[in-house]
This record gives structure tokens, sequence and C-alpha cells, in this order.
């Protein structure tokens, strides 16, 4: 079930980001496809779980994803402005296919952790359509 | 003409809360859920929310402070009410605690707005509303800013017609918050622990327009969410349970199913009558109980047996066990520590209905007041006393058993003073005879009836009691020791059925 659902979300961010950097070419046009996946989840995600359970949860995902991307920024955990810039600045600096997979391995992470915290189900409920445009919401799988 | 407003009310989909509310929830009521933390004041609201909200009626549920919201959403999900395909459409969640941080009440105010008119939500539940309270102390707001707030609220909800529940962890010093005036509805939950019981209880404190069930009233929480044990049958003054007529007690009697025992009774048990068997462990009680059951099902008619008294490992009566094989009895069994009477009166009562039950046995009190929690003990005959009028409410004869501790000083028929509560009383008794354990039995009373008068020696064979003669030529047998009529000896022998 989980793996499912993670496989989709993969397919979902992979599309999401090759169509967001189709505009360009190269590490920026990648960068932007990220930091856009990235303020288009908060956005769906902030009034449910608040901009504070965002952040935390963004911080986590960072710092989790830095171990396989050694070159990321890990002194700025945060949601902010500046940490997202920090962020984006980063992601420019690499080729396109680093900060690619950096971005998807980001974002993935993140889902991750939310599926831990709130099941798949509620999970793709809460990321809505964007995350998942292969399929229509799952029905709730509950568990009694 | 009726020119007066009918309040529509709505269905909480919470098991019991309906009836304690005196029907369900006023449509457009402004309500408060308190309770201390972990008393399941949330639990409460996303059951009423997941009950009543549908994409047309959609619910909002704002989290202030309080709770955050991944970790509600993480155990919420836990409760088979909890739908997540519904979230988004009939249900939202919105956080607005960073609004609340500014303590900024008007904004606050105005963000509620805000999404009151995004979404237009028939169900508006702010958790927790404590919190708002607590942050206006802290920032040093001062009083009337909140109160303000409080009533703007509670104007504003009214005029966008949503039913409303403020969650909040509400304590008697604040009682005389603005909050608890603008509130139609104050809905209390409360957990309480007693030595290693854990009760919880709800009580409807207000709920303007319509008449509640006073007083204080269970409640579990399971994977299906909470479920409210109606405190049984409250009375009215007329002594009649509320709704009912009472049943007329038919002069038809009840076979017991003991050879003899009926004669005793004067022509068996009075239909509808409650039955005490006193008598001290091993004297043959649950026995009687059992034989009772079965001529029952001899004759068609089902019973109910609530036993609490043996453990696992003890065989159970196979009598019993057939009877619940073939459906012709049903069986509550219960080992639990922390168990209120309503609810066990509850799940006894719902048993009855169903099976269409004639006759019930309690196997035995003294089992019941340990399986009800200490918190319960206190109250025990009061509770005794209800059940028994419950049970008698529904027409049904039944048998309770008592285990009387050996005593022989005292002529005692039950430890709670029980005995008042029944109609019936049957006393066992051991007694020493010639250096012999027998045993004896006698009818104390039937209500409104002849009955015999005599003391009887009675065995038990194969599981069955066998009912002897009248024990004559002796005196004192109820107090254990008897003493021989010395004219009368030689037929006391005879009597007992016994070889010299």
């Amino acid at each position: 079930m989980t793996d499912a659902g993670e496989e989709s979300r993969r397919q979902a961010i992979r599309l999401a980001l090759h169509s967001g950097a189709a505009n360009g070419a190269g590490a920026v046009a990648s960068a932007a496809a990220v930091l856009d996946l990235w303020h288009q989840t908060a956005r769906q995600l902030e009034p449910v779980i608040g901009a504070r359970g965002v952040e935390v949860l963004f911080g986590r995902a960072l710092h989790l994803t830095a171990r396989h991307f050694s070159w990321l920024p890990t002194s700025a955990h945060g949601n902010s402005a500046v940490s997202l810039e920090a962020l984006r600045a980063c992601l420019a600096t690499r080729s396109a296919t680093e900060a690619s997979e950096a971005g998807e391995t980001l974002l993935l992470t993140f889902s991750a952790l939310l599926v831990g915290l709130v099941g798949d189900a509620l999970t793709s409920r809460l990321l809505g359509a964007s995350w998942a445009p292969n399929e229509p919401p799952t029905q709730a799988q509950r568990p009694m | 003409m009726n020119h007066t407003v009918t309040i529509r009310q709505l269905a909480t989909g919470v098991p019991g809360l309906d009836t304690i509310l005196g029907g369900g929830l006023p449509e457009f009521s402004f309500n408060l859920i308190s309770g201390p933390p972990g008393s399941g004041k949330t639990t409460l609201a996303h059951q009423i929310m997941f009950a009543l909200a549908t994409p047309e009626r959609p619910a909002l549920f704002i989290t202030v402070l309080g709770e955050p919201p991944l970790k509600m959403l993480r155990y919420q999900q836990q409760f088979s009410f909890f739908d997540a395909a519904r979230i988004g459409s009939a249900v939202r969640f919105v956080d607005l605690s960073d609004e609340m941080a500014t303590g900024d009440f008007e904004q606050l105010l105005a963000r509620i707005a805000l999404e009151l008119e995004a979404t237009s939500p028939a169900l508006v539940f702010v958790d927790s509303f404590r919190a708002v309270m607590l942050e206006a102390a802290l920032s040093g707001a001062p009083s009337g800013q909140l109160q303000h707030f409080v009533q703007q609220l509670g104007l504003k909800l009214s005029a966008w017609q949503a039913t409303t529940f403020m969650i909040g962890e509400y304590h008697s010093q604040t009682e005389d918050h603005p909050i608890f005036t603008v509130a139609d509805g104050l809905l209390a939950v409360r957990q309480s622990v007693h030595r290693n019981s854990m009760v919880r209880q709800i009580q409807i404190l207000k709920m303007r327009g319509q008449a509640t069930s006073p007083g204080v009233h269970t409640f579990r929480i399971t994977g299906a969410g909470i479920e409210i044990f109606p405190s049984a049958f409250v009375r009215d003054d007329s002594g009649a349970a509320a709704g009912q007529i009472p049943l007329p007690r038919s002069a038809q009697r009840v076979p017991m199913g003991v050879p003899l025992l009926d004669d005793m009774l004067g022509g068996g048990l009075p239909s509808g009558f409650s039955l005490l068997v006193a008598g001290p462990s091993g004297s043959g009680k649950t026995l009687m109980a059992t034989a009772f059951l079965a001529e029952g099902v001899r004759r068609g008619e089902p019973g109910v047996m609530v036993a609490f008294e043996q453990t696992p490992s003890q065989s159970w009566n196979p009598a019993i066990n057939d009877m619940v094989r073939a459906g012709t009895i049903g069986l509550i069994n219960t080992r639990s520590l922390d168990l209120s009477i309503d609810e066990i009166v509850h799940h006894l009562i719902g048993m009855v209905r169903r099976m269409q039950a004639r006759r019930v046995v309690i196997d035995s009190l003294s089992g019941f007041e340990l399986a009800v929690a200490p918190a319960f003990r206190e109250d025990f005959r009061e509770s005794l006393f209800r059940m028994v009028a419950a049970l008698s409410g529904l027409g049904v004869t039944v048998l309770l058993t008592s285990e009387l501790e050996d005593r022989y000083t005292d002529l005692r028929f039950s430890p709670y003073g029980s005995a008042f509560l029944t109609d019936a009383i049957i006393v066992l008794r051991y007694i020493e005879i010639d250096s012999r354990l027998l045993r004896v039995m006698a009818v104390v009373k039937v209500r409104d009836s002849a009955h015999s008068s005599e003391i009887r020696s009675y065995t038990v064979i194969a599981g069955n009691i066998a009912i002897g003669d009248r024990l004559r030529g002796f005196e004192g047998l109820l107090g254990g020791r008897p003493q021989s009529t010395p004219d009368d000896s030689q037929h006391a022998r005879h009597g007992t059925g016994e070889a010299p």
C-alpha cells in the first residue's frame, strides 16, 4: 500500500518537475521547478496543519535529504523565504540532473514524513490533485 | 396556528448522546465541550463532525494552538468514524494558530469570518478555545476585549446559521466567564481514576430549549469512537419511567425448574418479580439460577444471564454453555473491573430486547460489585435499585444471586441491604447435624403472596437440586447450630432423609 503510494507520488513529483523545467534548460530551470512545486505543496498544507507544521516537516526533510546530497544547505532548515532562496541558489549551482534528483528526493522525503504521521490516505487527500495527477484520490483505508 | 420557531434537532451520531441531550443537538446552537486533557473532547467533536458533515452542509474545524493539527489528524484517524475521503469536500481543517499568536482578537475574528464566507459551513468547531482565553490573559488584553470577542463570535456564528462547538479545558474558576453565558449548550466530559480503574463520564450541564437527562452518564471510547450509556431510566415523581406505563404484574406464575420449589413459593415465582437467592459459597445458587433459565428455555422463554463469577480457567457450567450455543439464552460474561452499572444495564436491556427474553439471571451481586469500578461502589445499592426497576419495567422475571458469608450469629440475606430491592427471597444455608454438613433452604419472602414457611433440606445430585422434607424436630437451624426439640428428635432423623 505504502509502496504503491510512494511510487505514485514519485511519478507525480517527476512529472511536475519535468513540466516545470520544460520552459528552460539547465539547473536554474530545475531549481525553479523544485521551488514551484514546493510552494504549491506548502500552500496546500498550511491551512490544515499550520505554517509551523509545514516548516518543521520541511526542515526535517531537508536534513534527511542532505545525507544523500551533502552539498545541500543544511544550516537553514526553515521554510522561510531566506532559507528557500538559499536552497534555490544552491540547486542552481549544480547540474540540471543533480538539481532535479535532489529536489525529487527532498519532496519525496517530505511526503514520506507526512505519510508516517497521518497515513497514506490522508496524505493523498491533503496534498491534493497536484501530487496525484494520474489517479483520483484513493479511498480512505481505515484501520478498523 | 403555531407561530413559534421549530428548532430542528440534529442526530449527533454518537450512540447515547441524542438520548441524554433530549432528542438531539439543536440546530444553530452554540455549544461548549469542556473537560480536562485526555477526557475525549476532540474525539467527541470529531465523531459529531463526521456524522453530520456533508458536501452540502460542510464542517469547518479550526485549530487554535492546543493540539497541533498534525498530531490530531494522526490520532483521530484511528477511529472508524474518521473518513479521510471526506476531508476537503465535507470537512475542512483550518489552522489559525499563527493568527492567534498575534493576540489580536479583531484579526482572529476577521480571519474566522473570512473562512466562514469561503465555505459557508453548517458546522464550526474551534479547538481549543481555552487557548484563546489563555492567550488573552498572557497578552494582557483587557477582559472586556475578550468578552467582546466571544460575544461577537457567538453572534457571527449564529448569524451564519452554523451549529458551533467550542472545545476547551474550562475549569471551575473560569466558570463565570462570558462564554458560559453565551453558550446554548454545555457538555462536560471528564475521566476519574480511582485506584486501578478509569471511568469516563459526561454531563449535559445546559442545553437551551430542551429537557436533557440530568445526572452523570458514563461513556467508553473504543475503535468506533465514543459510546454513551445513558443513566438507567430516570424516573419522574409518579414513579413510572418516563414514557412508560408500568406493566401490570400478572397473576401468572413462573415455574422455577426445581421440583417442589414452586410449591414452596406458593405456586411458582410471580411473573415479573425479582428474586434474591442468597447463600454461602457452594450452596447451589448458580445451579438454581441455571435450572430457572433451563425451565424457561423448555417453555420457549428465552433468557439472559449476566455472569461475573467464573474465571476463564474455570470450566463454565455446561448446561449454560449448551443453552448459549443453542442461542436460547444470551450470556453477558464480564471480568472487566472498570464497568459502570449503566453500561452493564445498557448491554443487558439491549440483549433482553433483542432476544425477547422473559427471564434474567444476575450471578452474582458480589461479582457484580467487584466488576463495577470503585468509583461506583458507593452508589452500588442505588444503582442496583435502578437496574431492578429497569428490568421490572421490561416485565422480565429476574433472579439475582448473592453470596452470603458463613456468619451464623446473625440472620442476614445479603451484604448489600439489597433484600428490600427484590420481591422475593430464598435463603440457602449450611447446617450441622450429627457431624454432617447439610444444606437447607427457606422462602423468606414473596411479596403479596402466600408462601411456605418451612425450612427444607436439599441435596445437590449430579448438578441438580433435590429438595427434601421439612426439617422437623430442630430449632435454630438458620443459626447453623440446630438443637433438637427433645420430643420430636426421632422424627427429625427421618425428616432429613438420611439414615440414622
